[in-house]
């Protein structure tokens, strides 16, 4: 990879083609790109870590749908995706500690987080599953999800815009 | 293969999206929010082109019975479900890759989004009933389901079966609709920039000459 990749931004439809090709390939080997299960997963092992087995166990979602299991092949997609921006930030210098600085940002990003996390389970898909995945299969949960997402994101959008009008 | 090659190629997969993402700044959060809120859709393209790829990718590897296509029932909570996130994505300015691809930036307001995705995910399991609703097993029929708010379970491979037709027509159908909407976007730009033009033309023409 040329250094001149890590001065320049690259054009995203590059990107996704890339990333579309080799979601093919993964579509061939394990299964299409997906993030929440994943993170479901990764929430069920802290979970697990946390409170212990025997008191997870009494959940029946962590014993009937996602029983903790390191070795779920989903978990380490996330992991991959961590560590491939760690190392394009660090090598392209853009890597640096930020916070956000107002209050009503981390509230927002508070409220986002638990949404997502929550529309996740829900549907039982995330915003990778519909686009990358369930879309392109023409399931027919993928135009639901495409439909529940834009929907979601018009209301949010316009949550975003009364919030920054003051 | 084995869970550790599974693994193995899962890393693989995601070290190569999280650079490409990083570097590229895609956004799926982006792709919907500057479309509805500010009218510009360099994302949204990206989406659209890598939309195009995959359906004829995947349609026409379920044609010949390959690839491993998602297998559960959908309904009302897959529309609902998602109309949540969508506000949530937009809400926390990052989506499920963007979460990670930040954080791996040094964002600590994407650390924070993604431990309150964790969060919220626990605290649905602690509502779910393994009974009925929201979809379990016993609602989950592989059929309609109406009662329960199911639709059962439906894709490029199961039209294939139904009609006969082979799984990528449906595919190129597909992605002839996601192309007329990348041209509808292009001539709204092409549209946009002629404006932008006409008007800094005119700009230069009204200024006096020294």
């Amino acid at each position: 990879m040329t250094p001149e990749f890590f001065k320049k931004t690259l054009d995203p439809v590059i990107a996704l083609v890339a990333i579309s090709v080799l979601d093919i390939f993964l579509f061939l080997v394990v299964g299409a790109w997906t993030v929440g299960g994943g993170e479901t997963m990764m929430t069920g092992l802290i979970a697990q870590a946390i409170i212990g087995e025997e008191a997870l166990g009494r959940l029946p979602f962590w014993t009937l749908v996602f029983e903790p299991d390191a070795g779920y092949w989903k978990i380490y997609i996330s992991l991959g995706m961590l560590f491939g921006a760690f190392v394009g930030a660090v090598l392209s210098k853009e890597f640096y500690i930020r916070f956000p600085r107002r209050l009503s940002e981390w509230v927002m990003i508070t409220i986002g987080g638990l949404l997502m996390g929550i529309g996740i389970r829900l549907a039982f898909v995330c915003n990778v599953s519909t686009f990358f995945g369930m879309g392109p299969e023409m399931n027919m949960g993928g135009y639901l999800a495409i439909s529940g997402i834009i929907a979601g994101a018009w209301v949010g959008s316009m949550i975003y815009k009364r919030i920054l009008e003051g | 293969m084995s869970v550790i090659g599974q693994c193995l190629v899962a890393f693989l997969f995601g070290s190569v999206v999280g650079l490409l993402v990083q570097r590229s700044r895609f956004c799926n959060t982006a792709a919907l929010r500057d479309a509805i809120l500010f009218k510009t859709y360099r994302n949204t393209k990206a989406l659209l082109v890598g939309m195009m790829i995959l359906t004829i990718g995947f349609t026409t590897f379920m044609t010949f019975g390959e690839g491993h296509p998602m297998y559960f029932d959908v309904g009302l909570n897959t529309f609902a479900g998602l109309f949540i996130f969508g506000i949530g994505m937009v809400l926390a300015g990052a989506c499920t890759v963007s979460t990670w691809v930040k954080t791996g930036e040094g964002n600590i307001g994407a650390l924070w989004a993604l431990l309150f995705t964790f969060v919220g995910m626990f605290l649905f399991s602690l509502v779910w009933s393994a009974n009925y609703w929201p979809p379990a097993p016993a609602s989950m029929t592989g059929e309609p389901n109406l009662e329960a708010l199911q639709l059962g379970y439906a894709n490029a491979a199961t039209l294939q079966e139904k009609f006969g037709v082979p799984a990528v027509v449906f595919g190129v159908v597909q992605a002839g609709v996601l192309y007329l909407i990348y041209r509808a976007i292009r001539r709204k730009e092409m549209a946009q920039e002629e404006h932008h033009h006409a008007m800094a033309t005119h700009a230069t023409a009204a200024q006096p000459a020294e």
